[in-house]
């Protein structure tokens, strides 16, 4: 008997991120035993779906009013097999800043969840929120926190020295809170400081403007290599407003850099890898966190830090082919 | 294990702490535990509190002093409630509150907040024709931001998961959690309030009746109105890298509303020159609430100018009272002073 095809749905809007952790599903090893990978994309939002010849289907799709014919659509054409939801989008902090009507919205959400057999939360936070807004039954849920190849990252030499060289890596968006960071930077007084933000995106004049008051803050535009971004600071600081999981941050601990995370939706799952936590996510707690960072001693990384990609390499991959046994399973028995 | 705690912070309140527990006691719902912080009290309000630990519901813990929000946030530690009520040591509650509050949240998973209107009383417990009649429902962070429909630190009871939610370690302080700012000695409600609302997705939803008897008193020294100014734009100074959008928004509109209640604080103190330059400057920074609220807005306007014009202003004051107020009635009974309290707004 051949072995079972699985199809990743994702969409053509997809963010980098989500695209490296689908990839990251593909690329394993272990995982192509069980099963064989493929990724389609579709058009976002899109009223139809084709039929997809496939045992298991795993949607990365974002959920919307607009796309939820789609899902329908998709429901509907695939009766006999069992569907997949990773919600790697919503969370607590992105519906209290970006949600007017969240009655509405969570309407939608619990729509379009009951469509699928299991939805995978990609945090504990984030899947502790849907499961206690009643978005979705706790089990037809699970949590499997996101996970890339932090090889790269692990490779990487510790830092050493001093604390001063500071990095922002990610999208220039609102959403990952730069302006905040530029703003408490600016106001850490030692002179050695330097606060290195790699990326692209809408929000870059923006933050160009915002960065010339400090000669000390550089936008180093996007950086095609992460691995390299991250050889080049010392510590990795993460505001977001709002954040399913933050990859930036196993990377940044993975690689063995001090790692900062506002006290914000998944990245509070990072804390219990060694991230330190800033108290609040307002300009004056991330100046006291990064000026207590200038006399931190790099060499004192936590346990939990210390050999991060290992762990989280194998329990991702047993996760995802504990969940996929289950789901074909459970097929198989609804077909009998 | 009880379902709601009520949190009584007291700051010498011998005076009125007996009634506020009183009327927690007489709650139509009973299954709920009073948590009485005494916050460094130098008059008689553990002798006050004493009287009352005879009922088991009913703890008493002292603490040196932190002020309002150290208080409340003791209390919120100490608490065992899958609800947290707050009632200030001089306010009473209806006796019906508790029980309206648990089946509305009971009713309605997504609030988080759930508050009530307000009678205003007197420092002998009288009520006066004031009353705080907020917006109850469709509540955005705009309007808390603007408006603070909750009105003040006895009307809400709120889910302990919200707090869970807003919880963090204050830099000074080893592992015990903070919920209200003690930074702050003013605006401490509508800081927390505004935290809800920008960085959790509860809702807060407000239900029919004057559930809280809160009480005004004359404390009156314009100092005191500046400095409330300051605290709250601290407030917002913190706030605004949360979500730099919003605050361009509707900032200057939350600050004309702001201006035009000092400026009535400022006229019940008699001090018309003062209300007038607070209403100048909220007229600048937006005329929203000319628009939005313009009998209110009208009447503040001419009692400014009254008050300006006698010395008394008796008509400034009646016309305040009218157009609901705390006038300078109080001031001249019996000295009555509560502890910092949190602001009110009418």
């Amino acid at each position: 008997m051949s072995k079972p095809r699985i199809v990743h749905l994702m969409d053509d809007t997809t963010t980098g991120g989500v695209t490296r952790v689908v990839a990251h599903i593909c690329n394993s090893q272990r995982l192509a035993k069980q099963a064989h990978h493929e990724i389609r994309i579709i058009p976002k939002n899109a009223a139809d779906v084709p039929v997809i010849d496939a045992d298991l289907i795993v949607s990365h799709l974002t959920v919307s009013w607009r796309g939820l014919a789609g899902m329908i659509a998709l429901r509907a054409k695939h009766p006999n097999i069992s569907l997949i939801h990773v919600e790697h989008s919503y969370t607590q902090s992105f519906t209290a800043l970006n949600v007017n009507k969240r009655e509405r919205f969570f309407s939608l959400l619990r729509t379009a969840y009951s469509l699928f057999d299991t939805v995978v939360g990609v945090s504990r936070a984030q899947y502790s929120w849907l499961v206690t807004r009643d978005l979705v039954a706790s089990e037809r849920s699970c949590v499997i926190r996101s996970a890339v190849d932090l090889s790269g990252f692990a490779a990487l030499e510790a830092p050493k020295g001093p604390c001063r060289t500071f990095g922002a890596i990610g999208r220039l968006e609102p959403q990952k809170g730069f302006d905040t960071l530029i703003m408490a930077f600016s106001q850490c007084q030692d002179p050695d400081a330097r606060l290195r933000i790699f990326g692209r995106g809408g929000q870059q004049e923006e933050l160009e403007r915002m960065s010339q008051i400090d000669q000390r803050i550089t936008l180093e535009g996007h950086a095609p290599d992460p691995v390299r971004a991250m050889s080049e600071v010392q510590a990795v600081l993460l505001p977001s407003r709002w954040e399913a999981y933050g990859l930036v941050a196993q990377e940044a601990l993975a690689a063995r850099r001090r790692t900062l995370v506002a006290p914000v939706d998944g990245l509070c799952d990072q804390l219990e890898d060694g991230a330190h936590r800033v108290a609040r996510n307002t300009v004056a707690d991330w100046t006291r966190a990064i000026e207590a960072s200038l006399s931190a001693d790099l060499s004192n990384i936590p346990d939990s830090q210390a050999r991060l990609a290992d762990r989280v390499a194998g329990v991702f991959e047993r996760n995802w082919e504990g969940l996929i046994a289950r789901s074909l399973h459970s097929e198989m028995s609804v077909a009998a | 294990m009880y379902r709601a705690t009520i949190v009584v912070p007291a700051f010498n309140v011998a005076a009125t702490l007996g009634a506020t527990l009183a009327s927690l006691k007489e709650q139509t719902y009973q299954d709920f535990e009073v948590i009485i912080v005494d916050d460094g009290s130098t008059d008689e309000t553990k002798q006050v509190a004493a009287q009352f630990l005879d009922d088991r519901r009913f703890y008493y813990v002292h603490q040196a002093n932190r002020g309002l929000s150290g208080a409340r946030n003791r209390g919120i530690a100490e608490a065992a409630g899958e609800f947290i009520g707050f009632c200030d040591a001089d306010d009473l509650w209806h006796p019906d509150k508790l029980r309206r509050h648990i089946r509305h949240l009971d009713s309605k998973p997504n609030v988080g907040v759930s508050y009530s209107g307000s009678q205003m009383i007197d420092a002998e417990g009288r009520l006066l024709s004031v009353r705080q009649s907020p917006r109850l429902r469709g509540v955005k962070p705009a309007h808390i931001l603007k408006r603070n429909p909750i009105g003040n630190g006895s009307a809400a009871v709120i889910r302990r998961a919200v707090f869970d939610d807003i919880a963090y370690v204050h830099h000074g302080a080893f592992n015990a959690f903070s919920y209200f700012d003690e930074t702050f000695r003013q605006s401490e409600d509508i800081e927390c309030w505004l935290r809800i609302a920008l960085l959790t997705d509860w809702e807060f939803e407000g239900i029919r009746g004057l559930l809280t008897y809160y009480r005004v008193a004359g404390d009156g020294l314009s100092a005191k109105i500046e400095r409330q100014l300051e605290s709250w734009e601290n407030v917002m100074a913190k706030h605004r890298s949360l979500h730099p959008a919003f605050f361009a928004r509707h900032e200057p509109a939350a600050r004309a509303y702001q201006l035009r209640y000092l400026a009535r604080r400022a006229i019940s103190n008699g001090e018309g020159k003062a209300a007038r330059a607070y209403l100048k400057r909220a007229w600048a920074e937006s005329r929203e609430p000319l628009w939005a609220e313009p009998i209110k807005s009208t009447v503040t306007t001419l009692a400014a100018q009254a008050a300006s014009l006698f010395k008394l202003a008796p008509v400034a004051q009646k016309a305040l009272v009218k157009a609901s107020m705390p006038t300078l009635r109080q001031r001249s009974q019996a000295p009555f002073h509560p502890t910092s309290k949190g602001d009110h707004y009418e």
